[in-house]
């Protein structure tokens, strides 16, 4: 009796996995692909050498050989539906685990200024200055990027209505920042449209 | 007695808000060395402004398995309450905004605490539980739970009842409309009989001179 249900605990967990391996092996989806282009965007918009901090750390993280450089880097983010130049097709996935790891570490080396924009205990005003600071910098970089025909970009572009999109995107990178945050939002990228 | 006191391991992670400092010993019937910590002989959870929180492993362990599933699902938007049966830690969103962090003990008679963090207390929170759970030096497992994808009913929850059902209850009040607006239309008029058959004698040829 011990026996088999040891060896059916064994199967339960080679099945687990399994599944883990077949899921880490699976492209993100369209709706993931946007997400982590938005919050690499929302990086951008906090440090304003973010796109050269990106090329940087792909290098020094060892993904020279996935992106030769900037161009490649941007055309795997040109993946996002709402793009003004969109690419179809699938990312695979050590590319995207890549650009994931990009964005850990990089929310990580901003986690302060996050968890200054996220934090309740600063004054009022100075708290609405830091949004409004980062909101003007991500709107200026969506007009530039995303295609203005698209509702979602319009409603992120929209001061009130995208107000809770933006602080989601930030609580985000808050919570997925550092080598701990990588599995978080890589399941999170990973979701079903629901 | 010194020896012990000398394997003793303290591990200590800073974060602006709060501190989280694990006390331990290596697991020596193991062979673990002596930097590792295998066995957890208490934990300290220092909060600015707030009362200090401290346990055991067990505690240690239930803090895990509910605020780090919580945050994974707050990056997918979903705000919903985690507490596993039996465990002295809940966490849930706070309906004054913010995050409500409950914690039960085990004393009797005392009361269990409830705190409030914000999404930086909470950010916060995470780091310390990453980096302790990441450390080389801790070498016992703590069951976490694994992040999985959201299905679509899970993702559901994040759009609040009304809204969900705003679509389906309009669609069914204007079908349920449109049939009592049908059933009030007056029935078509009945054709009229075809008349009795004419004779053929009565009949005009076509082309004929009448």
């Amino acid at each position: 009796m011990d026996d088999a249900a040891g060896i059916i605990a064994v199967m339960a967990k080679d099945t687990s996995e399994a599944a883990r391996q077949e899921r880490a092996s699976r492209p993100l989806p369209r709706r993931g692909l946007e997400r982590l282009d938005l919050m690499l965007l929302c990086l951008e918009a906090l440090d304003l050498n973010g796109g050269e901090a990106m090329v940087w750390l792909s290098e020094h993280l060892g993904y020279g050989p996935l992106f030769p450089n900037r161009v490649e880097l941007w055309k795997r983010r040109c993946h996002n539906p709402l793009r003004r130049i969109c690419r179809r097709g699938e990312v695979p996935a050590p590319e995207t685990d890549a650009l994931i790891r990009i964005l850990c570490v990089m929310a990580d080396r901003l986690y302060p200024m996050l968890r200054s924009l996220l934090s309740s205990s600063d004054p009022e005003e100075m708290a609405q200055e830091r949004w409004d600071l980062f909101q003007r910098r991500l709107a200026d970089l969506i007009r530039e990027r995303m295609n203005p025909r698209r509702s979602g970009v319009q409603k992120l572009l929209d001061p009130q209505e995208g107000a809770g999109q933006r602080l989601q995107l930030v609580q985000g990178l808050s919570l997925c920042a550092g080598n701990g945050g990588f599995e978080r939002i890589k399941a999170s990228l990973m979701d079903a449209v629901a | 007695m010194i020896q012990s006191a000398a394997m003793k391991q303290r591990l200590v992670f800073d974060q602006l808000s709060c501190r989280l400092q694990v006390d331990g010993l290596p697991d020596v019937s193991i062979g673990q060395s002596g930097t590792a910590l295998g066995i957890i002989t208490g934990w300290q959870l220092q909060w600015v402004g707030r009362p200090l929180l401290e346990g055991r492993r067990e505690h240690l362990q239930a803090l895990m398995q509910v605020v780090l599933p919580y945050a994974r699902h707050l990056i997918s938007g979903v705000r919903r309450d985690f507490s596993v049966a039996g465990e002295p830690v809940d966490i849930g969103p706070h309906p004054e905004g913010g995050h409500r962090l409950l914690l039960r003990s085990s004393q009797p008679d005392t009361p269990p605490l409830e705190m409030r963090l914000d999404d930086a207390e909470l950010a916060d929170l995470v780091r310390v539980l990453d980096l302790l759970r990441l450390d080389p030096r801790l070498q016992l497992p703590l069951k976490v739970p694994d992040p999985e994808p959201l299905g679509p009913r899970e993702l559901m929850e994040r759009i609040p009842l009304h809204r969900r059902l705003t679509a389906p209850l309009g669609g069914a009040a204007v079908l349920a409309v449109s049939a009592a607006l049908v059933l009030l239309l007056p029935p078509p008029a009945r054709p009229p009989l075809p008349s009795p058959a004419v004779p053929a004698s009565q009949e005009s040829v076509p082309g004929s001179p009448r």
